[in-house]
């Protein structure tokens, strides 16, 4: 199989390097990229970890679409050729490896951090059948991989758009009663670079690997962004 | 030294690998902006003379389009499960494609 790699070195042009890579049966793109680096060239970066789908490191958008590399089997893709490159929208460091950080500084431009009630107690818990933890578990098993953020266009289009994965942790702490910091974070939540500028395009649902709707909890923001105004 | 500026790729809609992962939630969208673009220009020629027959019908066509997926759209909002957003898309057609036909069979067959 053919492997067209996104290169690019600060200081040097881009440009896409074909490997030739012997596909065996069960072999991912990682595995590829692994043989490619091993055999061909020691220089190729990329970033993985826990090569099980546990770790989200190795994210990438393989053939125009993003996964985890480490789950993507050359065989699912079902073409001869296929093209790495590294997420969009995030600054690039070298070849396939890019700067998280703006994930870091979107989740708390959102203020995404627990803020807990001074009243609460410190065992309080939400028991496992309360309707308030059935709302919140679908959106709280975010590993920050960055895909939806690479998949969505709104990201592209407006930099002070928190993105979906920031939006999506925003609703776990916006429906969790515990949380002292709701009105804090309204004005956040009402301003015109936040909810509204979600299309509900859906691709960050699209790719997420862990099953997550950042729509559907920003859709759910939406509604408790309304309702606050009525309160 | 100078700072060097960031790099940031983004999806360039311009080559068929940008469009490689386009799924139903994003076509949906985008066929929605497009028939209000396209409205625009119909309901122009609408305008010059109402009583082109495929005039009436595209623009039949475009508005019951714009507005069965804006209804879609209404929906996912007022909190309907987003699991169901392409069940919805595939109805707003269906839907859209059957008033056509019934207006069609009705007023202009």
């Amino acid at each position: 199989m053919v492997l067209k790699v996104f290169r690019w070195t600060p200081g040097f042009r881009e440009r896409i390097q074909r490997f030739w890579v012997p596909a065996r049966e069960g072999m991912t793109v990682l595995d590829a990229l692994v043989d490619a680096q091993r055999r061909l060239d020691p220089t190729l970066a990329f970033r993985y970890a826990c090569r099980v789908g546990m770790c989200g490191s190795c994210a990438m958008v393989v053939n125009g679409r993003e996964r985890w590399a480490c789950r993507t089997l050359l065989k699912s893709l079902r073409t001869g050729i296929v093209t790495v490159r590294p997420l969009y929208h995030f600054p690039l460091i070298r070849d396939l490896v890019v700067d998280m950080a703006p994930l870091a500084e979107q989740n708390a431009r959102v203020g995404g951090a627990f803020v807990p009630k001074e009243a609460t107690p410190a065992a309080a818990r939400i028991p496992a059948g309360a309707p308030e933890r059935g709302r919140i578990d679908p959106a709280i098993e975010c590993i920050g991989c960055g895909m939806c953020v690479s998949a969505c266009t709104m990201v592209a289009n407006d930099e002070r758009f928190p993105g979906p994965a920031a939006l999506n942790r925003l609703y776990t702490l916006q429906a969790d009663s515990r949380d002292g910091a709701h009105e804090d974070r309204s004005a956040v939540m009402l301003s015109e670079d936040t909810l509204t500028r979600c299309h509900t395009e859906m691709n960050c649902t699209d790719v997420c690997p862990m099953g997550i709707s950042p729509t559907a909890s920003i859709l759910a923001l939406r509604r408790l962004a309304v309702r606050g105004l009525f309160r | 030294m100078a700072k060097r500026p960031r790099r940031i790729l983004r999806r360039r809609w311009a080559t068929t690998e940008g469009w490689r992962g386009t799924r139903a939630g994003m076509w949906a969208w985008l066929v929605q902006r497009g028939a209000a673009v396209a409205l625009l220009l119909v309901i122009a020629l609408h305008l010059r003379n109402p009583f082109i027959r495929p005039v009436q019908a595209v623009l039949l066509g475009l508005v019951l389009l714009h507005a069965l997926l804006g209804v879609r759209a209404i929906l996912l909002d007022f909190g309907l499960p987003v699991r169901w957003h392409r069940s919805l898309l595939v109805l707003a057609v269906v839907v859209g494609a059957a008033i056509f036909a019934a207006f069609w069979g009705w007023r202009w067959s």
